[in-house]
């Protein structure tokens, strides 16, 4: 009994150890990068720069998903009013389908959701944002539906589920599984990482 | 496909053999029952989902066979499903069956009613109604409000 206690807490400093070892853990380092994307109000923004100083909640959705999307984009939201403190932290969901995301489609989606100053939609070319995704692990495809197959911009994507946290450096450090994660989980982290 | 159809052909010898010999067994409609409806917001042209539970309270099985709303140029039974790696995708889930004394559960981030291209806004505080067509218990009619979020 006493010595299975002792190997546990070898293994648990151990673990402690090489964590210290590796610094902070990050998931991807975009702060030599940059993405040209495109805001709701079609205004250019550089990512991440343009979140610089700030610790941002990224999710990826597309608008043509009206089930699991909002649970995500809902997710978001109950973070932000989970967070007794939101003044350096920005909430910022960038679509996956530019093709049909343009900036007014995704101005609409925040008028739908009601999503206040806080919150960054981003879409952008088809090829930055395909790089973007790449970089970040998000991985997303277009699935054709037999009963859709009349017209070719009616499509469903099958797509990663993820929230991330960046910190104020552009430094993705932390992931959940975006339409399940309870948002203390998420909300303790911030506090950590901000 | 095979085993719905099978299931389908098995259903509709069994109930004809029913109707024959035992017609107190007969459905009983109205004893289908759609509840907790919600339907999310969205914009015109776009897509939205519609919540639920329906109520199977007829001594047979039945099955929600078609849905269609005025809002939107077409209604489809879907579900969410997880795929590799944590993936989320969607599908379409035609001829749900809801077996006697059973429930079919319509959630978030499962079955729904895929509302596609919208003919207007759908705003919290509007309601719509939608027509769901069971094989046995026929058409049922049902007005839902539109919610942001389920309280
Ligand atoms: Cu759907």
């Amino acid at each position: 009994m006493r010595s299975t206690l002792y190997i546990l807490l070898a293994f648990g400093m151990l673990a402690v150890f090489l964590e210290a070892c590796s610094g902070p853990d990050t998931i991807a380092d975009l702060s030599n990068e940059s993405y040209q994307l495109l805001d709701s109000d079609s205004s250019s923004i550089i990512f991440p720069s343009h979140f610089r100083g700030e610790t941002t909640v990224i999710s990826f959705i597309y608008t043509h998903c009206p089930d699991v999307c909002p649970i995500i984009t809902a997710n978001m939201k109950n973070i932000q009013s989970g967070l007794a403190d939101t003044s350096d932290v920005q909430f910022v969901e960038i679509t996956f389908d530019p093709e049909r995301d343009t900036p007014s489609v995704l101005a609409e989606y925040r008028k739908v959701y009601r999503l206040n100053d806080q919150f960054t939609l981003l879409t952008g070319q088809p090829a930055i944002i395909d790089s973007l995704m790449s970089r970040l692990h998000i991985v997303a495809k277009k699935a054709k539906i037999d009963s859709l197959q009349q017209d070719s911009s009616d499509y469903f994507m099958q797509h990663s589920n993820t929230i991330y946290i960046m910190d104020q450096n552009g430094r993705v450090r932390t992931e959940y599984p975006a339409s399940v994660v309870p948002p203390e989980n998420v909300i303790e982290d911030l506090k950590k990482i901000r | 496909m095979v085993l719905i159809c099978s299931l389908l052909f098995l259903y509709a010898c069994s109930s004809g053999k029913e109707q024959d010999t035992n017609p107190k067994e007969d459905v009983i409609p109205g004893k289908v029952e759609l509840s907790d409806g919600w339907v999310r917001p969205g914009s015109k042209g776009m897509m939205s989902a519609v919540y639920l539970t329906i109520s199977n309270g007829t001594a047979k099985r039945d099955t929600l066979a078609e849905v269609s709303s005025d809002v939107a140029k077409r209604a489809e039974v879907h579900e969410s499903y997880k795929g590799e790696n944590g993936m989320s995708g969607m599908r379409p889930a035609p001829n749900r069956i809801i077996e006697a004394g059973e429930e079919l559960y319509l959630q978030p981030g499962g079955l729904h009613i895929m509302l596609i291209s919208l003919n207007k806004d759908l705003v919290p505080g509007d309601s719509v109604e939608i027509d769901f067509s069971f094989k046995q218990t026929g058409t049922k009619t049902v007005r839902m409000p539109v919610k942001a979020q389920n309280p």
